[in-house]
């Protein structure tokens, strides 16, 4: 679905990105962890769009999207969450939910200015489509309030299904269970699973070792960087470069 | 002719990088562009004038007088509307229109208490015209570009020489480092607010001299003076100096040789180019953030 | 079944209260011509500032050159109905078209530029277009001396008092805000609200943050060079002066005093500031002092502007009739 070919991100001086190639399967779940600092996040703006890589490719179903802008990847069928909340925070949960959906309603500024009975039709059911999705993860109760006065948690599940709303053949979602307790960790590891139920591949960067070992398929070990190691959960566990970096002295 | 036009051009832009040197230390030290700058600058030439010609001081008391008021007066902008807006964490269009409020009501006060005709400077000088080279040019002229020449220099060095002036880069820098490091950051701020409306009045107590006090003599050459900012680089100290200049001396060249009907579009178009084409400017600072 | 995309308030007695109110001002006014003309003016900047509204209450971008489309409407119809004989609708339309493009040729490159960048390059063309208006090539906008225009008039009919006036005004107001209301409410409306939000994300959801910012810069264009149109037809004289940085000052106070991002906010700024303006006549050489202090008032005290206070307010009184209750309830309780 996904690979990359060496990318490389610099700034500056500070190679961020060093010559990663990674494979991303179709329906399945990968996580890419790493120590703080390990490039992850970078690697992600990368894919989604934010930055173009020095060197190196980005294969998304047999098309460069290197260098491709954000809304063009979206376009593509690749979605993101972030890792600082990036909620509309004025609009209405249903609201944030609905601008998801952008990439696949086809009304343009005319038939939106005029309220042509295409466009009112197809709102109609944008509208009822964001409560299917609202449902989906449980957030229905909360669908006309502000974005900003959901917990924390809430929020988290509202980033994500509004990443979902397009209709994305892969979601990248970077840290989804920071700042969740271990009830909403549980509630996300199901979560994960019913969305790889839909079709949609998972590529996830975390930091809870726990939840990264039990739901992914196959996790990718960034450091400094660099790919320092790849494989199944169990493999990655016992590799001893993977233990080094993460407990020796960095 | 084309000396007379350099002289010109180098006189203007030397107001021009007074103003724009202003605007930059505001944006480094607050990250606020403020749209007073150019009626401190009337401010300044009124002082001046009242200093000069209604008190009858020397023109050096007069001079150095009407920087130290505006330059509490740019202290107490910073202190008592700027850090309060901030403090109140209101929309930042607010702090640039609250800007824009206080330039009319300094505009509208001074037409009050002045009159909105033109007021003239008694002679500074004895003689009318010094010849430098084959040239002719006010000893104002002369008396601008060698005070501006000076106001920068002292600044060079005050900012990088001085204890104060390198707690004051710091504070610009990194606000909350700066903090820690046991740097004043609130008192810097208004140091530099301070500061930037002394440069102004500088530039008009030079100006008034050369072209007489009005209400808005500075709101004009104030708002042309972000395009010296901008083509040298906004927030850049050095830049805003250099932009300025090329400013003046470019835009009085297109007067001389093109035509002095547009002359004042000239200052904007530039302004636009510079925004769309090269935003960092020459010195390319990377102030900006991209979209 | 529809389910409700916010929450549903009844305000149908309201609306039609409104509209009732708004048709029968002239006869309100008594037969004041000068009242009218008021109100006609009023209807104007209605539109002109919906416009900046759109641009900037709802895209976030803002604009302190919007002068610069009202004199393209203004002088646009003027020169196109006296030059060319077109009908004088129809030249309204055209300026403002003219203002949507030369909008849109702006906001193409702006669009990689924020905030403060962002407005200097508005107030630089707003001047460019000031210096223009005042030396024009050939004198087309008559500079100095300002421009005449002919006898108002739409499809035959001639408009001879400021009562028929007003009821045009009232009309175009009618279409303006209702389209504004469509687009807000739609996808292009979301995703201008959208990027003012987190103009980041919006990219990252598939909007083309460019082409959304130039399509709001356009639309407010148009919104406020129409208006344009409207008072050159209402006053059949325009100076360059009208079109001064000042002009887009004021549009930008009438806005925030009544609160972004919203329809009725831009008719509370209005009716308000042109108000107060009128209101202090009188004080002529005080006018832009006593303006300057206002603007601060408002800055400190009123940042949602009057409707978003009102809005505050009634929320504020809902919330402390609640707890009142609640706590009788509690003492009952006990």
């Amino acid at each position: 679905m996904l690979t990359t070919d060496k990318v490389t991100i610099k700034f500056g001086g500070l190679t961020a990105v060093n010559a990663v190639s990674l494979h991303i399967a179709p329906n399945k779940i990968t996580s890419l962890i790493g120590p703080n600092g390990a490039g992850k996040t970078t690697f992600f703006n990368c894919i989604s769009g934010v930055y173009k890589p020095n060197s190196g490719r980005v294969i998304f179903n047999e098309k460069e999207i290197q260098g491709k802008k954000p809304y063009q990847i979206n376009e593509e069928g690749i979605s993101r969450t972030y890792q600082i909340i990036n909620l509309f925070r004025k609009m209405n949960v249903l609201e944030n939910v609905v601008v998801g959906m952008h990439p696949r309603l086809k009304s343009g500024y005319l038939s939106d200015m005029f309220r042509t009975p295409a466009q009112r039709k197809e709102e109609r059911s944008a509208f009822r489509k964001a409560h299917e999705w609202l449902e989906f993860v449980g957030l229905e109760e909360d669908a006309l309030n502000p974005a900003a006065s959901l917990s924390y948690g809430k929020q988290r599940l509202l980033e994500i299904v509004r990443g979902l709303a397009s209709d994305p053949k892969l979601i990248l979602l970077d840290e989804p269970a920071a700042g969740m307790n271990s009830k909403e960790k549980g509630e996300l590891d199901i979560l994960l699973k019913k969305i790889l139920d839909l079709g949609v591949t998972i590529l996830v960067i975390e930091h809870d070792m726990k939840l990264v070992m039990g739901v992914s398929d196959y996790i990718y070990v960034l450091s400094n960087g660099l790919l320092l190691a790849q494989g199944t959960p169990m493999e990655v566990q016992n590799n001893p470069d993977v233990i080094t970096a993460y407990l020796g002295g960095e | 002719m084309l000396l007379n036009l350099i002289i010109a051009g180098l006189v203007l832009g030397s107001i021009y990088g007074l103003i724009a040197l202003g605007y930059s230390l505001i944006y480094k030290a607050s990250g606020l562009m403020s749209f007073v700058q150019g009626d401190i600058m009337t401010v300044g030439a009124y002082l001046g004038l009242t200093f000069y010609h209604i008190l009858k001081l020397p023109f050096a008391v007069s001079f150095l007088l009407s920087i130290l008021c505006a330059f509490f007066l740019g202290m107490l902008l910073e202190k008592g509307v700027i850090r309060k807006l901030l403090n109140k964490n209101v929309m930042p269009i607010y702090v640039v229109l609250a800007t824009i409020a206080i330039s009319y009501i300094i505009q509208n006060a001074l037409m009050l208490g002045y009159g909105s005709i033109t007021l003239f400077y008694p002679s500074v000088f004895n003689v009318t015209s010094v010849k430098v080279w084959a040239a002719n040019i006010q000893p104002e002229a002369l008396l601008c570009l060698g005070t501006s020449l000076v106001a920068m220099v002292l600044l060079h060095f005050f900012m990088t020489k001085t204890k104060l002036g390198t707690a004051m880069r710091a504070a610009a820098m990194d606000s909350v480092a700066a903090e820690s490091c046991g740097i004043n950051v609130s008192l810097s701020t208004g140091i530099t607010w301070g500061l930037s409306a002394g440069l102004a009045a500088i530039a008009g107590m030079l100006l008034g001299p050369m072209y007489g006090v009005f209400p808005i003599l500075g709101a004009t050459i104030g708002r042309k003076g972000f395009s010296g900012a901008v083509v040298g680089g906004y927030g850049n100290m050095y830049g805003s100096i250099l932009g300025g200049i090329l400013l003046g001396l470019l835009e009085t060249l297109v007067a001389g040789y093109v035509s002095s009907v547009y002359k004042n579009l000239f200052a904007y178009i530039i302004l636009l180019i510079f925004l769309f084409l090269k935003p960092t400017g020459i010195f390319n600072e990377r102030a900006i953030q991209d979209v | 079944m529809d389910l409700p995309n916010r929450p549903k308030k009844n305000r149908t007695l309201l609306n039609i209260s409104f509209a009732a109110v708004a048709l029968l001002i002239p006869l309100l006014a008594g037969g004041q011509e000068y009242t009218l003309l008021l109100f006609c003016i009023i209807e104007v900047y209605i539109i002109a500032v919906s416009g900046l509204d759109i641009v900037f209450g709802y895209c976030g971008q803002i604009s302190l050159g919007h002068a610069a489309f009202y004199a393209i409407g203004a002088y646009g119809t003027a020169i196109l109905h006296n030059t060319f004989g077109l009908p004088i609708l129809l030249t309204m339309i055209l300026s403002a078209s003219l203002a949507a493009l030369i909008g849109a040729l702006l906001a193409y490159p702006a669009s990689k530029l924020v905030f403060h960048f962002l407005s200097l390059s508005t107030i630089a063309f707003g001047e460019i277009v000031y210096q223009f208006l005042i030396h024009s090539p050939g004198g087309i906008t008559k500079n100095f001396n300002g421009l005449f225009t002919q006898r108002f008039s739409i499809f035959g009919y001639v408009f001879r008092t400021n009562a028929a006036w007003y009821y045009f005004g009232l009309i175009c107001v009618a279409v303006f805000l209702g389209a504004k209301y469509y687009l807000v409410n739609s996808k292009t409306g979301r995703a201008f609200t959208a990027i003012r939000e987190n103009t980041h994300a919006a990219n990252g959801m598939g909007i083309n943050v460019r082409k959304y910012k130039v399509m709001a810069f356009a639309t407010s264009a148009f919104y406020t060079a129409f208006a344009g149109a409207m008072y050159i037809h209402l006053a059949s004289y325009v100076h360059p002066d009208t079109f001064t940085q000042r002009q887009s000052v004021l549009f930008l106070t009438m806005l925030l005093f009544g609160g972004s991002g919203s329809l009725l906010g831009p008719i509370f700024g209005v009716v308000s500031v042109e108000l107060l303006i009128e209101s202090l006549r009188a004080f002529q050489d005080y006018q832009v002092l006593i303006y300057g202090v206002l603007m601060l008032i408002v800055i400190v005290a009123l940042p949602g502007g009057l409707y978003g206070g009102f809005r505050d307010i009634a929320i504020l009184g809902k919330g402390f009739l609640k707890n009142h209750s609640r706590h009788r309830l509690d003492k009952g309780r006990e």
